[in-house]
């Protein structure tokens, strides 16, 4: 990926002049050495954050928190409510920036880029970075509509048909909906909306998805059908998702890190050796449910 | 035998129930009370301005109100016509409204929007016919259509053929509308400076100018007929809102196209057919275009869901009764009322001699112009003040806190006496800016102004009722703000915003004392040409006949000017509800 694409001149661009040329700036950690058995689990870094803070006023919500997402796997986030997870997703893709109270101190590096630099655009980190909410939420507006809504923000030069079909199907939902594309998204179930949602999300062609807690309102089967489609996404994207579910964050993560009250990062790694040999204490108390 | 209560069982706190129950019984004493008066003044105000009682000939007969009393008695009268057309009209009426009410209830809404629609295209087509009497030529309004058209063309052909050149496309966004109806540079441009030219001495510097699309076409002499212009101007932009609905519900080019065809064949037909009934083809092309397209529009869709088709029946119920009644009374020779309110009123100028042929007309036409000009005004200013305050302006720290002082203020000005406005009026616009004493433009900044903070007020609440959740889901598919406001903002507030809008514009029809500080004349003959001009408006006129010696004007002519004010104020206050039930239901939906 290149810088001139996430420093892209846009309405509200703040100017690029002093966008780095790609190639002054080594990329970070390519293949970093993942310690595991996984085989699947090494993959180059395309997320790391560097003593990274959030603070909403005074309230300190995310403390030193170093971490390094790995491209192309599922990363999940768990921890006890109010702990940050979604503070620290929301920082991925400076959602944060929309909070007037939030404020950050660190560094937070996507592809080797601070996205928290000066000459980065947000609404452009966006369009690489994804996201889907805990609540599903469509747009008033059709089926079609709502899939095609990031292709025409972004004014991007594609078969707008072509691709809403794609997505819906990446997103497990073209077939019940290949007929009714003009129907509103309110009127779909609501597991139907959150796929909906996901292949709004996929239809732009992000390059990582974040997902806070995608299936928290849904029913076992809706569940289920939106845990096969992480598994597929990853073969493409980088997902990071937020969960309460430790059943659900062991079957579809390749990496899985650990909040605890505090806002710290307690322990990150391989999501197998978390839910089966953690390091600390207090993270195995967690995951057992002795604490929480 | 029963089990005896037991004690929990029992009522509760008697105290408080029997407080619970005086608190709703004064309660709902309130809400009659309000309803009642108002009932039984709009009751007195329209046996006024209607006269329905006073035809020959009538029944009269006394009611008894306590038997063996010969004081307490009530004359009753019921003239005959009232009779007929009770038979043929009200009875009928009713039965199918509770026809409706008992067995087919998606009919009464049909019946209620088949009815309401052509009022409202009625309503519209003589605003467009009185523009073209008294402000616009029918060549003119061709003219600025033609020019407008070019200058989207030109718009869009750039985002066409460059579709990257963001700058120069605002370059041409803000050029070609002038270029096309002002000229470059426009007319008043050279004039003035010509004006300063002359007094410096010298001799007119600007003398030529790049004329504007408007001016060429009004300067050709090969402008089409003037049905064809009708047509083209009122027809046409009608057919292009609705043919395409149509076209979409059905998918099918061919339905818009059928659409268009019969709209423009149906108005075609004035050409023929309305001299043979007496009016204008003018009128009859105007009328129709305006109630053609949607009233197909909205049967067709009643049609194609096969729902409430009942309905479509009743405004035939409704005009076939009328008629009917109608010409049995004049069979028989019944004598009709003579209402105050009728054509001659809605189409006549205040007549000092005669309360008879007293009109409504010139004030009627000042009052519909104040609001276009308010509309024009005050919407984008309001709207985009709501925007500002809710989308953009900073929520934290000191600006915060100034955004807060300035929202507070805006509340505080809603609260403002209107006198207080016309003050302003008269102040700034009149004396300051030395515009025309007593012009409609002004009135209509003035009573603009007074409504500016509700707009304001109702927009923001429109815009704050869109779930944050749809402005997230908006940023983090990669939106900017303005594509957010855009796209997803402004069209789930905008029924909101009409609604409030129009509730506003409601209370500045009625408005009287800023006119009055303004110096708007209480009678004029005419009605004004233009928005520089000095006009009258309803309520203004309404208190001048609330003065006049003679009765006849103080009691039939002022009640008949009421209630043409509350028939267009009711009219408006029901298109918003209207608004707001669709926009509530397509949420649901
Ligand atoms: N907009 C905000 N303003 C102020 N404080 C906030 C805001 N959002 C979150 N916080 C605070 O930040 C801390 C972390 O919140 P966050 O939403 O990240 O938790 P979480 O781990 O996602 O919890 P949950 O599992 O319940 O969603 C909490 O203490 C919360 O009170
Ligand atoms: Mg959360």
């Amino acid at each position: 990926m290149s810088q001139e694409r996430l420093t892209n001149q846009d309405e509200t661009v703040s100017s690029g002049e002093n966008s780095a040329d790609p190639t002054s700036e080594p990329l970070v950690d390519s293949a970093i050495e993942v310690p595991g058995k996984n085989a699947t689990s090494t993959g180059r870094t395309i997320l790391r954050a560097q003593s990274f803070d959030v603070y909403y006023d005074d309230v300190q919500a995310l403390q030193d928190v170093n971490i390094e997402i790995p491209e192309k796997q599922v990363t999940a986030m768990i921890g006890p409510s109010g702990c940050g997870k979604s503070t620290f997703l929301r920082s991925i893709n400076r959602m944060n920036d929309l909070i007037d109270a939030a404020r950050i101190e660190g560094e937070l590096y996507f592809d080797s880029k601070d996205v928290y630099d000066e000459d980065v655009d947000p609404v452009a980190l966006r369009r690489k970075i994804g996201m889907v909410f805990q609540h599903p939420n469509p747009f008033p507006k059709s089926i079609f509509d709502n899939v095609a809504y990031g292709l025409r923000v972004q004014d991007m030069d594609v078969d707008e048909q072509q691709v809403v079909e794609e997505s819906l199907k990446k997103a497990a939902l073209w077939d019940e909906v290949k007929d009714q594309l003009d129907k509103s998204a309110l009127d779909l179930s609501g597991g139907q909306q959150q796929r909906l949602c996901i292949a709004r999300a996929i239809a732009v062609d992000p390059e990582v998805i974040l997902m806070d807690e995608p299936a928290s309102a849904l029913d076992p089967i809706a569940t289920s059908k939106i845990e096969d489609l992480i598994d597929d996404l990853a073969e493409d994207y980088t997902v990071v998702i937020v969960t309460h579910n430790m059943q659900q964050a062991a079957r579809i993560s390749d990496k899985t890190a650990v909040f605890l009250t505090g806002g710290e990062l307690v322990e990150f790694d391989d999501t197998e050796k978390i839910f089966e040999n953690p390091e600390h204490q207090r993270v195995e108390d967690y995951i057992t449910g002795k604490f929480g | 035998m029963a089990a005896e209560t037991p004690s929990w069982a029992q009522q509760a706190g008697q105290v408080s129930r029997l407080r619970g129950r005086a608190f709703e019984a004064i309660c709902l004493a309130s809400t009659s009370l309000a309803l009642v008066s108002v009932m039984v003044l709009l009751l007195f105000v329209a046996n006024d301005a209607f006269r329905p009682f006073e035809a020959e000939p009538a029944l009269t007969f006394a009611i008894p109100v306590l038997p063996g009393l010969e004081l307490f008695v009530v004359p009753v009268v019921l003239p005959a016509y009232l009779l007929v057309f009770g038979a043929t009209l009200g009875l009928p009426v009713a039965l199918t409204a509770l026809y409706y009410y008992r067995r087919d209830d998606p009919a009464g809404e049909v019946a209620y929007a088949t009815l309401g629609l052509p009022i409202v295209s009625l309503l519209v087509s003589a605003g467009v016919l009185v523009m073209f009497i008294e402000v616009l030529t029918v060549s003119e309004l061709f003219a600025t259509e033609l020019a407008l058209l070019v200058a989207v063309g030109a718009i869009y052909g750039h985002a066409r053929l460059r579709p990257r050149k963001a700058v120069e496309r605002l370059a041409i966004i803000i050029v070609a509308p002038v270029v096309a109806l002002a000229g470059l540079p426009p007319a008043m441009f050279n004039d003035i400076v010509n004006g300063i030219a002359g007094l410096a001495g010298v001799g007119p510097v600007l003398t030529t100018r790049l004329f504007s699309v408007r001016e060429l076409v009004l300067a050709s002499p090969f402008l089409p007929v003037r049905w064809v212009m009708l047509l083209a101007t009122v027809t046409l932009p009608v057919v292009a809102i609705f043919a395409p609905i149509l076209a979409r519900r059905r998918e099918s080019r061919e339905a818009g196209l059928a659409l268009g065809g019969l709209s423009m064949i149906v108005a075609a037909l004035g050409l023929v057919a309305a001299p043979a009934l007496g009016v204008g083809s003018d009128v009859w092309i105007v009328v129709a275009s305006v109630t053609v397209p949607p009233l197909a529009v909205y049967v067709e869709g009643v049609v194609r869901r096969r729902e409430g088709m009942a309905g479509l029946a009743f405004p035939l119920v409704l005009i076939g009764g009328a008629l009917a009644g109608w010409l049995l009374v004049q069979q028989v020779g019944f004598g009709m009322p003579d209402p105050w309110l009728d054509w001659g009123f809605l189409t006549n100028a205040h007549s000092r001699f005669s309360a008879e042929k007293t009109g409504i007309y010139p004030p009627l036409v000042g009052s519909v112009m104040m609001l276009f000009a308010i509309v024009i005004l005050i919407f984008p200013v309001g709207v985009g003040a709501a925007i500002y305050l809710e989308e953009y302006a900073p929520s934290q720290g000191l600006a915060g806190k100034f955004v807060t002082l300035i929202e507070i203020n805006i509340g505080n000005l809603a609260g403002v006496p209107s006198v207080v406005y016309g003050l302003l009026g008269l102040a700034l616009f009149i004396r300051f800016l030395s515009m025309p004493v007593g012009a409609i433009i002004v009135g209509a900044l003035a009573v603009g102004l007074l409504i500016l903070p509700i707009v304001i007020i109702s927009a923001q609440e429109a815009i704050r009722a869109v779930p944050d959740s749809h402005r997230e889901a908006s940023y983090g598919m990669g939106a900017t703000r303005w594509q957010t406001i855009r796209d997803v903002v402004l069209p789930q507030a905008f029924p909101g915003i009409l609604t409030g809008t129009i509730l506003a514009l409601g209370r500045a029809i009625g408005e009287t004392a800023p006119l009055l500080m303004i110096g708007m004349p209480a009678i004029v003959r005419r009605a004004p040409d233009g928005f520089f001009a000095t006009g009258s408006a309803m309520p203004r006129q309404i208190f001048r006949w609330s003065k006049e010696f003679d009765p006849l004007y103080r009691h039939g002519v002022l009640a008949a000017g009421v209630v043409t004010l509350l028939v267009v104020l009711l009219i408006m206050n029901g298109t918003a509800i209207i608004l707001r039930n669709k926009f509530q239901r397509e949420e649901t939906a």
